[in-house]
């Protein structure tokens, strides 16, 4: 039982900071839970840390692939916009 | 255009270029150097250093994955820096630009969501130069746990972002607060986040801080209510207030500006300061900077191109077991042996003891590591540079963010060597140094 970053992560290192278990960690390739450490904040009164303040949809999934906030949860922005966005990147990147 | 508008605004607006007159002695030197603060101190540089990328809170005119367009533009800044990092570019900064008078941290988050950075980059900023003006710019929501350590590290000018005093408006104005473990939304989060600042802001202005108030002016959301949020900006007893204009580009992805919310035209915003403008001194040159800013207001100075500063000398702590190679793990080293390297030669200072960082059991009690870190940073205090044969990456993160640089690249040569191959480097960086001055 363990949580997951994904690649959309924009490495603004919230998550690490307020994680209680100190799971998160960073490297060369970017930020990434220790599976040994996480335990999805069972222990904990509130909700998965990461998964609160993390600013970008999708970017924290469970161990099934969920995403702790999906698309359109966080920034209001409908998901036809946020695909435009998205494909605005990929775009950009080729 | 609207040049009549904007120039009765700026008039009617003086008052941040030339001191109320209820402005103590003390808060006057304040002002007096501080581009931000006063439109007088034009020819005093400052410089935003970008150690804070975490945020909060969640607002509309905001794109975490892109450079914000507002305000100090969080989002991303250019590139992010450790503290010890961000000491090193200030060095530098301010040898090429003396006139760098103002540190400031402005994100690219907010500055007290990532208070262990901010708090390291300018307490070691502040000892670097006991001159400069130390100065952080923040949402609000952490400031009232996080006074008392700015207030400590000799923080004096503080920018608070209050866009709406009234949760109706909050709420359209902010997706999401992170407070007390938990992600808050629609009025409850904005509630909190308003109550939060106000109280931060009575503290700070208790405590003798200069605070500026930054609004971003959002039309149909907030323009209405400006003049309202101002008197009771007053009533606290803020120093000067700062209404800016939304920037809401679509191509910056903001839900403002994918929603097609548009910014104020210059007549709305001149309408906007001169309401506000009843109640408070009003600051109309603010740039908009970004949260990696260097230089006057207005010009952004390329840090890349300014030559490395290179220290006259060295202080390095060396872990060695056997007394003569460099050839002990840090986490098991009792003493570290110091020295002090010039251009000229090494000295041999006092050796310091120190409690074993690792006791060798397979995981550490995290809070116990802890406690020994901040023993080993204590004991290392003043040390540029620490030579050992091995270190783990949690302690070597831990001790680069307090400005000490760890090599290991240099274990099991002899202690003698490894001293002359780092005073030879630093002959060599003095060469370039001086020859990068000279070229120009």
């Amino acid at each position: 039982m363990a949580l997951r970053i994904t690649r959309s992560c924009i490495g603004c290192n919230a998550c690490k900071l307020v994680c209680p278990q100190k799971a998160v960690v960073r490297d060369a390739h970017g930020y990434a839970i220790n599976a040994h450490r996480c335990d999805e904040c069972v222990s904990q009164p509130n909700p998965p840390q990461c998964g609160e303040i993390c600013p970008i949809e999708c970017a924290i999934v469970d161990n099934e692939g969920r995403a702790l906030n999906p698309l359109g949860s966080l920034t209001g922005i409908p998901c036809e916009q946020e695909q435009v966005i998205q494909l605005t990147e990929l775009a950009g990147h080729v | 255009m609207s040049r009549s508008a904007s120039q009765s605004a700026s008039q009617s607006a003086c008052s941040a270029s030339s001191p109320p007159p209820n402005m103590s002695a003390e808060q006057a030197a304040l002002v007096e150097k501080h581009p931000c603060f006063s439109k007088g101190a034009h020819q005093f540089a400052r410089m935003h250093l970008a150690v804070a990328p975490a945020c909060n809170i969640q607002c509309n005119y905001c794109n975490r994955k892109f450079d914000c367009s507002n305000e100090t533009r969080p989002g991303v800044s250019s590139s992010l820096l450790s503290p010890a990092a961000a000491v090193q570019r200030f060095a530098k900064v301010k040898q090429r630009i003396p006139e760098t008078q103002v540190v400031g941290i402005a994100g690219p988050g907010d500055p007290l969501a990532n208070p262990n950075a901010t708090l390291a980059t300018l307490k070691a900023v502040g000892q670097h130069d006991d001159e400069v003006h130390l100065c952080v710019s923040t949402n609000g929501l952490e400031l009232e746990d996080q006074l008392p350590k700015l207030l400590e590290i000799g923080v004096k000018h503080l920018t608070i972002t209050i866009n709406c005093i009234d949760a109706a408006i909050g709420e359209q104005i902010y997706a999401w607060v992170y407070f007390n473990g938990r992600r808050l939304r629609g009025k409850h989060a904005a509630q909190t986040l308003i109550d939060r600042q106000l109280k931060g802001l009575k503290l700070a202005i208790e405590a003798g801080m200069l605070v500026k108030v930054n609004t971003v002016l959002i039309p149909g959301i907030n323009d209405w209510h400006i003049a309202e949020l101002a008197e009771e900006l007053q009533r606290y007893g803020a120093f000067v207030h700062n209404v800016m204009p939304l920037i809401s580009d679509p191509a910056h992805g903001t839900y403002f500006g994918l929603m097609g919310q548009r910014g104020p035209t210059d007549e709305e915003l001149a309408q906007a300061r001169s309401d506000a403008g009843v109640s408070m001194a009003q600051m109309t040159h603010c740039q908009q900077c970004r949260a990696d800013a260097v230089g006057k207001l207005g010009e952004q100075v390329n840090v890349d191109e300014i030559p490395e500063v290179v220290p006259a000398e060295l202080t390095v702590a060396v872990a060695s077991r056997s007394g003569e190679y460099i050839d002990q793990h840090f986490g098991y080293a009792k003493s570290f042996d110091l020295f002090r390297v010039g251009k000229a030669g090494v000295e041999a200072l006092a050796a310091r003891d120190i409690e074993a960082y690792c006791r060798g059991q397979n995981e550490c009690d995290e809070d116990e590591a802890q406690l020994r870190m901040s023993r080993a940073l204590h004991t290392l205090e003043g040390v540029d540079v620490l030579l050992c044969s091995r270190i783990g990456l949690p302690p070597r993160q831990a001790l680069q963010e307090a400005g000490i640089s760890v090599n290991t690249e240099l274990a099991l040569k002899t202690t003698p060597e490894a001293l002359e191959q780092i005073r030879q480097q630093l002959l060599e960086k003095s060469a370039q140094g001086s020859c990068a001055k000279e070229c120009g």
